[in-house]
């Protein structure tokens, strides 16, 4: 909830820090107008899709001074719950009894498991698929935030638990699948739409579900919770003084990004049609730390903006191997720089030029000792 | 009776080379506060150094190790300098940055020499096995026990009886008394990254005759050498070596009574269960502040 609308200076100022958000997202919504060719727009959905779990990162890492290295377990674990629900509605290539899902006779399972039985509702998947990761990052955070672990021991557990489930999911083959996930999935069909990856309907499935995101974080940052979550990464003891329950909001905020992860895996299934181990891998984990830190790791829009534009360039230049091995070396010291230089990445950048530029027209219009209107901060 | 002893010693061989990769590590993050992601790729260098000097200059690794060390000692020099000591008060960005630099040392190997596995040859002296306690063992494991026990004692010597160590010291305990005794902590800093580096690159080099070489190869190097550190301790060079033979010998035990994939759980677990409970590591007492 907004809490700064006092006055209607407030007001304006609210409606400048959304403006980057809306902008952002009426591109997306405007894209597929001008981009003709469905294989590249399921491309581009698959980038918005990581941009959703770097805003995820972002929330937890910027804002809660959180650094989840293991941010993927929360994706991984929606991922999944999607691919169950899916792999369900398909017609058994190799029929089993009951239409067993194709690995498991493969594997002699008899009956489906218990916990698959409940995923032939797809409600109940898209629920478990938010509330899943949800609820780990609690019993997660509840173990680690009451302890008062901080810094990079919060990196180091959640990284080692993010590759306790990998190993889980990679060695219960018969149940998930194994190495190679859950492939072969139904299309998803919600309120009578079908949504097939290549489609414009899971284009916008995904636009409206990256802006549904970038507005849930942006009230959280601007709530009181959010404020107080801030707060505590920039001071956790003041904040413990002056009588907050430090470890509460530390978990809330941890789990509402896995929330919103959990969610960005689910639509990934939708756009990749199968799951895999490498979803909740060590790989895309870090990746999403790179994504979030270029972009600007206190920037909602600037996180999303990072994992779209160095996932974009990652994946064009994918073609040819030889440019994707350069083009990961010129990454790796383009990161190393953004973490020298920018410690607020690509957004921080352009706060700082607006603002250059802002004081630049304010002096040239003679406007001598009066404050600058800045509308820095956390868009 | 003879497969308990054997097990024994397949822990002790995996602990050494635990020790090996750790050792390093241990210095570095104990004494500088960086937790160095890059460690994987310094042992994948020295790895890469000894295959090297091996089929372009002839050299028997043992004769090369020397060079290796003063080598990846100096990368992690250089590193020291124009990275991380520009990242001074910012801890979880050192994180990151090392990363940064650990994917385009991955990188620029791939590019060089390209992806393939390399193999380097077991020195000729230490190739036969011989008998411990009535247990054939090859000559090279024991070698590397060995070499680490050693490698362990020499840098507890340079941390405790030169003057390098002492300056060192003092720095941990205060930065700044210590610079205002005249100690130049940047150097001295500079100097302990490049062992560590220095070290990781030995600790590549000894095992590259064991596993394959590839560009990839460190990065399993790291996360294990990382839970020695946690499990031992900060600061504690003797925890270091404690917890890289417990950690060798429990997963040699588990590995061997259950399988590869639950030995690695039950090991990551404990990691993350003691970090909760004990985050100062299991060998450190605590000492005033």
């Amino acid at each position: 909830m907004p809490s700064n609308i006092s006055n209607s200076s407030g007001l304006q100022r609210l409606i400048a820090q959304l403006a980057p958000l809306l902008i952002v997202s009426a591109l997306v919504f405007a894209l597929p107008v001008l981009l003709n060719n469905d294989f590249l727009l399921n491309k581009v959905a698959r980038y918005l899709v990581l941009g959703i779990l770097t805003i995820s990162l972002g929330l937890s890492w910027g804002f809660g001074g959180i650094l989840n290295l293991g941010q993927a377990m929360s994706f991984g674990l929606g991922s999944y719950a999607m691919a169950m629900a899916l792999k369900l509605k398909t017609v058994p290539v190799h029929t089993g009894a009951s239409g067993l899902p194709d690995f498991m006779v493969w594997n002699n399972v008899q009956h489906l498991p218990w916990f698959w039985e409940p995923f032939r509702s797809l409600s109940f998947a898209i629920a478990a698929g938010l509330l899943v990761p949800a609820l780990v990052a609690a019993g997660l955070g509840w173990f680690m935030f009451r302890g008062r672990v901080t810094g990079v021991y919060v990196s180091i557990i959640t990284l080692a638990t993010m590759v306790v489930i990998n190993l889980v999911i990679i060695d219960q083959q018969s149940y998930t699948g194994g190495f190679n996930g859950i492939t072969d999935l139904a299309q998803l069909e919600l309120f009578g739409v079908a949504f097939d990856a290549y489609g414009r309907a899971t284009y916008y499935l995904v636009a409206g579900c990256v802006l549904l995101s970038l507005l849930i974080a942006f009230a959280f940052t601007k709530s009181r919770a959010g404020l107080i979550v801030q707060a505590i990464r920039d001071h956790e003891s003041r904040v413990r003084y002056f009588g907050y329950d430090v470890a509460l909001y530390q978990i809330f905020v941890f789990a509402l990004s896995a929330a919103i992860a959990g969610l960005a895996g689910m639509l990934y299934t939708v756009v990749m049609e199968f799951a895999s181990p490498t979803f909740l891998g060590v790989q895309l984990s870090l990746s999403v730390v790179v994504w979030c830190a270029v972009g600007g790791r206190q920037s909602l829009v600037g996180a999303f903006l990072g994992a779209v534009l160095v996932a974009g360039m990652q994946g064009a230049l994918s073609e040819s191997a030889a440019f994707l091995e350069t083009w990961t070396l010129v990454m790796g010291a383009l990161f190393v720089l953004v973490v020298l230089f920018l410690p607020k990445g690509l957004a921080g950048l352009a706060q700082a030029t607006c603002r250059w530029v802002a004081q630049r027209r304010q002096a040239a219009s003679g406007a001598v000792g009066r404050g600058v209107s800045q509308t820095e901060g956390s868009t | 009776m003879d497969q308990l002893i054997e097990q024994i010693v397949t822990g002790l061989s995996i602990g050494s080379i635990l020790l090996l990769v750790a050792l390093g590590l241990s210095i570095i993050y104990g004494s500088m506060g960086i937790i160095n992601l890059a460690h994987g790729e310094f042992v994948m260098l020295g790895a890469y150094a000894a295959w090297v000097f091996h089929t372009y200059l002839g050299l028997g690794l043992l004769a090369s190790l020397v060079p290796i060390f003063l080598v990846v000692a100096a990368f992690g020099w250089v590193i020291e300098r124009y990275v991380l000591s520009l990242l001074n008060n910012r801890p979880l960005d050192t994180i990151l940055a090392t990363w940064g630099v650990g994917i385009m040392l991955q990188q620029a190997v791939r590019l060089m020499v390209g992806s393939e596995l390399r193999y380097v040859q077991l020195p000729p002296a230490l190739a036969d096995s011989m008998d411990v306690f009535g247990i054939p063992i090859s000559s090279y494991r024991v070698f590397l026990f060995v070499v680490s026990i050693a490698l362990f004692g020499a840098t507890w010597l340079l941390m405790n009886r030169t003057t390098v160590g002492m300056k060192l010291r003092a720095i941990i305990q205060d930065r700044s008394v210590a610079a205002s005794f005249g100690i130049n902590a940047k150097r001295v800093y500079a100097l302990t990254f490049a062992y560590g580096a220095g070290l990781a690159g030995l600790a590549g080099a000894l095992v590259s005759p064991l596993k394959s070489v590839s560009p990839d190869m460190g990065t399993g190097y790291v996360v294990d050498a990382f839970m020695v550190v946690v499990l031992g301790g900060v600061q504690s060079l003797a925890g270091t070596v404690a917890s890289a033979f417990i950690l060798g010998e429990l997963s040699g035990g588990i590995a061997f009574l259950q399988n590869d994939t639950v030995a690695k759980t039950i090991v990551l677990l404990a990691i993350v269960v003691l970090i909760r409970f004990r985050p100062e590591g299991l060998f450190t007492a605590r000492v005033r502040a």
